[in-house]
């Protein structure tokens, strides 16, 4: 790891720990508990990766985190649509049709690129399920508008910011793919943290957001 | 990968742009209207909004008439502009309404039934077109809120058709003020605007109805379910 990345690790990690502090602060965690287990898992694989260089920066535990991050990833747009539809009925019905038939093409890409390969397979697994995730959280944003379902500034913050990451980290694989690790890795490393401090940095400040407060009660007249 | 780059770019402005527009609070106070919809007064004051309009069109368009009959053209056509300008402010008041509808229909769990659009109380050749072709349309949508949704398309399109017609008649009137074919085009187009009207206000009461339909209970359960998620 250059010292660039160990700079950047180390400020992401520290963040990582203001968003949590903070969204424990606000009583943010109830309002995703995969964003929570996500962030813990990110700041899991930073610290063992930091410390232990030689133990854990290599491609074997980069596959086994990144397969963890991306079902989070899933889990977190799952989780924002369910909490963002359950009181609505009708709209929670069709959001459960759309989200399954986007799991379902998901899967079937999948099984579409996969090798095989058991170790080159979650790497070519990248760049579908991070589309797969940004398009859950795509259509959980559409039907929210649509339906006009109130989510709060902390749901809307997490999917405002996943989702440039997530289109950042697909351009970047896809630069990888075509230059090779030898050309562009470096770059690619360092792109991807520095995309990711900035996330995190987003997040941190909108964990410790004060939301304003809601509006009066109804059904007074009811 | 090219596919999945271009999959993400869509997906990704798409989320911004729709997230980045969205305003918390207007939809908590669409919700708030909803669950507090003040069902029979708000009927009652449409109603007697568009009784109003409606009177003071008519009006206008009769004092029109017998300034034309008593061969004063100038004067007719001032009052026949003031019955236009009277429509053009109840079309306006009607469309931001329509549009409101539409996003109340969405927030509604069931809307109750309307009967196919039918081309019957109206006397222009294009609005009738346009009932006609809804109502087929009508019979190929399953869902109530579909169908609803598409009488508000209806609505919506026969205002801007009576609001252009009388524009046109207006002005034809203005260059032909002797020719009785514009005069009795305008008085068409007045007839098809409370035709529209009646029928608004029946879509306006089946939203009403639906809105209502949730139970005092209820309604408290949703709004706490709302801010509390929300909050």
């Amino acid at each position: 790891m250059s010292d660039l990345q160990l700079t950047v690790a180390l400020v992401v990690r520290l963040l990582l720990l203001v968003l949590l502090a903070g969204m424990l602060w606000r009583g943010r965690v109830r309002h995703c508990w995969a964003f929570a287990a996500y962030v813990v898992a990110v700041l899991l694989g930073n610290t063992l990766v930091s410390l232990w260089p030689e133990r854990f920066f290599n491609p074997p535990f980069w596959m086994v985190k990144q397969g963890v991050y991306d079902a989070l990833k899933v889990a977190i747009a799952l989780e924002l649509a369910w909490r963002s539809f359950r009181a609505f009925p009708g709209a929670q019905r069709t959001a459960q049709r759309v989200l399954l038939a986007l799991l379902a093409l998901s899967t079937l890409s999948l099984v579409w690129v996969s090798s095989p390969s058991s170790f080159e397979t979650l790497w070519e697994w990248q760049p579908p399920v991070a589309t797969a995730a940004l398009w859950l959280l795509t259509a959980t944003a559409l039907m929210v508008v649509w339906y006009q379902v109130p989510v709060n500034g902390w749901q809307r913050a997490i999917m405002l910011g996943l989702a440039p990451y997530l289109l950042v980290f697909v351009s970047l694989l896809g630069l990888l793919e075509r230059r090779g690790w030898a050309a562009v890795g470096e770059l690619f490393a360092t792109a991807e943290t520095l995309a990711y401090l900035a996330l995190v940095a987003f997040w941190s400040w909108a964990a410790w957001r004060r939301d304003p407060a809601p509006a009066a009660s109804a059904g007074s007249r009811a | 990968m090219t596919l999945e780059l271009v999959l993400s770019s869509v997906g990704c402005a798409l989320l911004c742009y729709t997230l980045g527009r969205y305003n918390r609070a207007l939809t908590l106070q669409r919700w708030q209207f909803v669950l507090n919809a003040p069902e029979r007064q708000a009927i009652e004051s449409l109603r007697q909004r568009m009784a109003v309009d409606s009177a003071l069109a008519r009006q206008a368009l009769e004092a029109a008439g017998r300034a034309r009959e008593t061969s004063r053209p100038p004067d007719a056509l001032t009052v026949l502009r003031v019955a236009l300008s009277v429509l053009e402010e109840a079309g306006a008041d009607r469309l931001t309404r329509l549009r409101a509808m539409g996003v109340y229909s969405r927030m509604v769990r069931a809307i109750s039934p309307l009967p196919p659009p039918s081309p019957a109380p109206f006397r222009g050749t294009e609005l009738r077109a346009a009932a006609s072709a809804a109502g087929v349309v009508h019979r190929l949508l399953v869902g109530t809120q579909e169908r609803f949704r598409l009488w508000l398309l209806v609505l919506a399109l026969g205002v801007r058709i009576v609001l252009r017609g009388g524009r046109r008649s207006a002005d034809a009137a203005g260059r032909e003020p002797q020719r009785p074919r514009h005069w009795k085009a305008f008085a068409r187009g007045v007839d098809d605007f409370e035709a529209l009207d009646a029928c608004h206000l029946t879509a306006f009461e089946a939203l009403v109805a639906s809105l209502a339909a949730v139970d005092r209970g209820g309604r408290l359960r949703l709004w706490e379910r709302i801010v509390g998620d929300a909050g």
